[in-house]
């Protein structure tokens, strides 16, 4: 009696056991099967930037023959068409102007708003929603001729302007995180005698790390993805002047597809590798950073 | 200090004045010195014992009015009529250059007037905030008390005012390069400023509402189509928000449940391998994509290799003699793709947001609905729905409308690939495949039709703008702001 | 004390701006006195014996770019007694010349090169110097057609550069014969038994412009130089777009656009295509001494054989008159344009010469692709069409390589075009 019973148990579980097993392996593969669909241009992307063929495969998936060249000539031989490493020099440096006031600025625009009390608050909130509503590439234009009033098109500095220069509207997921922080604890640094200064300089800024990196990355990014904007303002058609992503673009135009296709993967691979690097330490923060400012909206 | 003389209260319900209130009463009751300060800033603060400030204000004023003697006022006249001196230009065979007449270049008009106002109406509420701040100093010292120095004033900027040092070089960024320039398009809609119409060489002027009637199919020839073309553009526009943000949201949500799920193991390496995509920029992997799947691309040759190509012949989804699939280069096609396309690129993203969010619902909810025998589908819809729903619907909401202005994912994958069979809509320059903003931008840069982009823009902005507000009202009915 | 602060930039901005100046006025208005006579002023180009410090930009295309540089030294140093002179060059297509150029004409470069059908836009917006230094000379030197395409309403707006940037049929002679390539449906039936394929662009204007032009019809600029005038939806256009669709409809077509044709001329699948020099290259590359170049085919039309026509096309270079020192800027540009340099981007580039001399070479006539232009170039017509022709023309060819008419007759088809090509511009 006991015994067949702990047979059936047995039985049981082993039949649990296989079942789990079984849904466990189609979990996994349903996992893989979409991870390669994610991966697939990826996989394309780096294996052409590989090709020995210089403009676009159609036939087979994998280039015929493999060569090393493509990030040679990236990196090594600019030429008229690809300055891959001046472009790498010019965006890296309107990057990290653009992160460094786009960040101060956000973070500031967000702290106003969160910690401090003042009449026009809910005012100029709403005008910032407002003005993010209009569509950025209407006002292109007149961006470009303001800067060009002010004598600035064809400069690195006019670009970081633009760039930053609006970057306080972006301050909506900062300022949910700051919400989060507990006014008991800048109430404190009150009575200890600090300034609202030194409260948001001291006590607040060291809290938002996760904040930081988020506010961080995005600003830095922009520059490497935005081709619309530079194109306009960086129009002196000399191609040592563009951005990574003017130059990548200009490669798929029709004259220049066909012999530089491989090349302007592999310059993709190249920005990606950094970009991915950053992303892949930081994704903790940035996962942190996202949530807690969505939690509030 | 300051905060303790009594200022006589101004209203008689005991509220605080406001601006306005604040200015009149200080302007009528105020000394020499407090009146004089709103025609020269500098000498309320010296007849008040504050020299540095004084000094200071007075070197804004100048430069205000520097700008508006020179520039500002000498356009604001022109204002009315946007210019009449067309250029003239005639080469000079001595000095070899052109010389060019005292011309009227439109835009640049419209430009400084537009700056013009804006430093007018600045100076104007400082000139008023001026004189109510001089008042307050007057009636300090009349009671006998000390007015700030320079450095206690320094200091209630790093303190109670500190939000004005925060805020003054954002807004002052946001003004220039956002506001004014919003001005300035919202002005061109009401102009001609159109290829006929280009400055430096040609004048435009103002039209009223001609603009507006083209748009919607009134009187002159083209605007039957371009009524027709917006027409069909803005129900895309919809359609493409509305799949782009809901396809992207569940997307993410499944993936970051599938992912999270203790059966799954190495959550962190699946969540690594899908993170990748984000990194490789957006406008490398759209004409990546937009070369995969080519009418003559990479992803064709392979579906009609295993015989795809064939099997929707057969079953009359593609017409015989087409040989290929057109992806991204036939209407109906097209669409699905984009939507296929920017599910690839947003689900990543979405992921990580809906990782985090999910981990923050509270354990002891999702315990007590297992206690009480709720399966998993029972408690995705019970709680985790509601509870992401409710943090995340304000972000759903700017994402419909960050996807009405999405232009990226649909210039990159549609640019030089897409041509339009509908004649009516090529007529304006509009595909099927096009969102408002990517329909203004070729107007802008292939068609230079400034004035029928701005139109466009502004119909962009009413339709965002309404509908932000009837969600948040309808989301969030306590706090009656967007915020 | 509000607000003081943000009112300090607000005006140190507006100091600036104010610095920049009100509306566009710039140099001296004393016009009157300068003389306008353009041939007089062409004797009196030696009179600017100084020209001082001179910096100018010069656009062109990206493969251009290494010649052009050589040519651009070239000229300094053949200009260095007169003054100091610094060449910046940028990359610029050809085709993109006027999409760059009319965003803001003020900024453009002072020399530019650019394909003849953005002439008149060019013109209207202001953005093309008249030329006035040497203008006699520049029109003697070239082809006449080259002239034409270069000038609007009599007056000439830039130097011709090349006189290859029309289209022609080349093909794999292993493949088609002479005799087959003459008509769309010899090239077709050939292409079918070898099991490749014949390719062409039909959702362009550029190209499907050629059917219709061949069959006596007509899109062309009207007299105010801005809208067009088209007469497609007369007889016999219907019949010409039922050709075009017969055509599209024959599996051994392909419609694609031209980094296709590349690609398949490279892969063994294309033997036969209409496309331009610069694909042409490839395609010689690619057939050796297989490759073969000639006229448009003729194409059947109920029935009956009608020559394709085409777009004759050139390449030009232009001065900004916005350029701080036209004068040099013309110079450059007639430099970079006269003989000897055409010569030289034959032998570069391989591009044909807009040059009388240059083109009657031995050695330019015998290449291919210049022989084919000038056997094609009978049957073809200037490039002059308004800003609204594009679309709708491009929408048309979708239409007919589809096949599916939207339940439309091919004369609804072409009416619609028509509708949609001669829509007034200005509103």
């Amino acid at each position: 009696m006991t015994q067949t019973m702990s047979i059936d148990i047995k039985k049981e579980l082993r039949k649990g056991k296989i079942n789990r097993g079984i849904r466990s392996t189609i979990r996994h593969l349903i996992l893989l099967v979409l991870a390669a669909v994610w991966l697939v241009p990826i996989v394309w992307l780096v294996a052409t930037s590989f090709s020995g063929y210089r403009g676009i495969n159609f036939t087979t998936f994998f280039p015929e023959s493999y060569t090393l060249d493509n990030y040679t000539n990236v990196l090594f031989h600019p030429d008229s068409v690809a300055q891959f490493p001046q472009w790498f020099v010019n965006t890296l440096v309107v990057a990290i102007f653009n992160c460094i006031i786009s960040t101060c600025f956000v973070l500031m625009v967000a702290y106003a708003f969160s910690c401090c009390r003042f009449k026009s608050r809910r005012l100029l909130q709403n005008l910032s929603v407002t003005v993010n509503l209009f569509p950025g590439v209407l006002a292109m234009i007149a961006v470009y001729f303001v800067l060009r009033y002010l004598d600035l098109t064809n400069s690195y500095a006019g670009l970081i302007m633009v760039y930053a220069g609006s970057s306080g509207l972006g301050y909506l997921i900062c300022k949910g995180f700051f919400d989060t922080v507990p006014a008991s604890l800048r109430e404190a640094a009150k009575l200890d005698g600090a300034s609202e200064a030194r409260i948001f300089l001291q006590v607040v800024i060291p809290m938002s790390r996760p904040i930081l990196v988020y506010t961080i990355i995005n600003s830095f990014m922009m520059p490497w993805t935005d081709f619309v904007m530079a194109k306009m303002i960086l129009n002196s058609g000399v191609s040592s002047d563009w951005t990574v992503a003017i130059g990548l673009y200009n490669m798929l135009s029709r004259t220049l597809v066909n012999n530089y296709f491989a090349l302007f993967c592999a310059g993709g691979v190249l920005v990606s590798i950094p970009i991915s690097v950053l992303f892949v330490i930081m994704q903790k923060f940035y996962v942190e950073g996202i949530t807690s400012g969505a939690d509030k909206g | 200090m300051a905060e303790m003389v009594l200022q006589q209260p101004l209203r008689a319900d005991g509220k605080e004045p406001n601006f306005l209130q604040k200015f009149g009463y200080g302007f009528v009751h105020g000394d020499i010195f407090t009146k004089l300060s709103f025609l020269i800033w500098g000498l309320g603060y010296i007849g008040h014992g504050q020299l540095i400030k004084a000094i200071l204000v007075t070197l804004v004023q100048g430069l205000g009015l520097y700008y508006l003697g020179v520039a500002g006022i000498p356009n604001l006249m022109k204002f009315g009529t946007l210019g009449t001196v067309q250029m003239e230009m005639v080469f000079n065979p001595v000095t070899f250059k052109n010389e060019v007449n005292d011309y009227d270049n439109s835009f640049a008009i419209l430009l400084l007037s537009i700056i013009a106002m804006v430093v007018i109406v600045a100076m104007l509420a400082a000139a008023m905030a001026v004189v109510a701040s001089n008042y307050h100093l007057q009636m300090i010292r009349k009671a006998g008390g000390k007015t700030n120095s320079f450095a206690q004033d320094v200091r209630v900027y790093l303190n109670e005012k500190f939000y004005i040092t925060l805020l003054t070089l954002p807004v002052l960024g946001v003004v220039v390069f956002t506001i004014v320039p919003l001005f300035i398009l919202i002005a061109v809609a009401f102009t001609n400023y159109d290829q006929q119409h280009m400055p430096p060489n040609s004048l435009f002027t103002w039209v009223g509402l001609a603009n507006f009637f083209t748009l919607f199919g009134g009187g002159q020839s083209l605007s039957l189509t371009f009524g027709y073309a917006f027409g069909k553009v803005l129900v895309w526009t919809l359609v493409w928000a509305f799949f782009a943000t809901f396809t992207n949201f569940f997307g993410g949500v499944f993936l970051a449940m599938f992912i999270n799920d203790k059966k799954t193991k190495f959550p962190k390496l699946w969540r690594t391998l899908f993170v990748i995509t984000i990194a490789v920029p957006q406008f490398v992997t759209l004409l990546l994509v937009r070369n995969f799947f080519g009418d003559n691309g990479i992803f064709n040759t392979m579906m009609s290799q295993i015989g795809v190509t064939d099997l929707l012949h057969n079953i009359g989804l593609l017409s015989p003699n087409m040989d290929y699939i057109p992806f991204l280069t036939s209407n109906g096609w097209a669409q699905v793709m984009i939507i296929l396309i920017n599910i690839w690129v947003g689900v990543p993203y979405q992921m990580l947001i809906a990782t985090g969010v999910l981990m923050n619902i509270p354990g002891d909810m999702l315990e007590a609905a297992r206690i009480d025998g709720a399966n998993p589908v029972q408690m995705f819809f019970r709680i985790k729905l509601p509870y992401l729903l409710s943090v995340q619907g304000p972000s759903l909401v700017t994402d419909f409308v960050k996807n009405i202005n999405n232009f990226n994912v649909i210039y990159l994958l549609t640019q030089d690939v897409y041509v339009t069979a509908d004649q009516a809509m090529a007529s304006s320059s509009a595909k099927e495949v096009d969102l408002l903003v990517t329909w203004l931008f070729r107007l802008t840069q292939e068609q230079y039709n400034y004035k029928m982009a701005a139109v466009i823009g502004i119909m962009v902005f009413i339709i965002c703008a309404v509908f932000t507000v009837v969600c948040f009202r309808f989301i969030n009915k306590k706090e009656a702001t967007f915020s | 004390m509000k607000k003081q602060l943000s009112l300090a930039m607000a005006a140190a901005m507006a100091l600036s701006l104010a610095a920049c100046g009100g509306s566009g006025t710039s140099s001296a208005s004393s016009t009157a006195e300068a003389s306008t006579d353009s041939t007089a002023t062409s004797e009196a180009s030696g009179e600017a014996a100084n020209w001082g410090d001179v910096t100018l930009t010069m656009w062109g295309a990206e493969e251009d770019q290494t010649m052009l540089r050589e040519m651009a030294d070239a000229f300094i140093e053949e200009n260095k007694d007169k003054g100091n002179i610094t060449i910046n060059i940028g990359a610029c297509s050809e085709a993109d010349a006027k999409d760059n150029v009319l965003t803001d004409p003020t900024a453009a470069a002072d020399v530019y090169a650019f394909a003849d059908d953005q002439l008149n836009e060019l013109v209207a917006a202001g953005a093309l110097q008249e030329v006035t230094l040497n203008a006699d000379d520049v029109k003697s030197r070239n082809l006449e057609g080259s002239v034409e395409a270069a000038s609007l309403n009599g007056k000439l707006y830039a130097y011709p550069m090349t006189a290859d940037n029309g289209y022609f049929l080349y093909y794999d002679s292993s493949v088609i014969t002479p005799e087959d390539a003459e008509t769309v449906d010899g090239i077709l039936a050939a292409a079918a038994a070898a099991g490749r394929t014949f390719d062409m662009t039909l959702n362009d204007g550029w190209y499907i412009y050629s059917f219709f032009a061949g069959a006596g019809l007509e899109a062309t600029l009207a007299e105010d130089g801005v809208n067009t005038v088209c007469n497609w939806n007369e007889e016999p256009g219907a019949d010409v777009a039922q050709a075009v669709m017969d055509i599209a409809s024959n599996s051994a077509f392909v419609s694609a656009p031209d980094a296709d044709i590349v690609s398949g001329i490279k892969n063994g699948t294309v033997c036969a295509a209409v496309s331009g020099t610069w694909n042409a290259t490839v395609a010689q590359e690619t057939w050796g001494d297989n490759y073969a170049a000639t006229k448009l085919p003729t194409y059947t039309m109920n029935g009956e054989q009608v020559q394709m026509g085409s777009f004759a096309g050139y390449k030009l270079v232009g001065v900004n008159p916005h350029s701080q020192n036209v004068g040099v800027a013309m110079m450059l540009a007639d430099y970079i344009t006269n003989e000897a340099n055409q010569q030289k981007r034959f032998e570069d580039r391989n591009l044909g010469p807009s040059n009388i001399n240059v083109n009657a070479s031995d050695a330019v006539q015998s290449a291919p692709a210049i022989a084919a232009l000038a056997a094609q170039s009978e049957f073809s017509d200037l490039q002059r069409v308004g800003a609204n022709y594009w679309d709708p023309a491009a929408s048309l060819g979708q239409i007919l390589q589809s096949g599916d008419t939207q339940g439309k007759t091919t004369q609804q088809l072409v009416d619609d075009a028509v509708a949609g090509i001669t829509a007034p511009v200005a509103q």
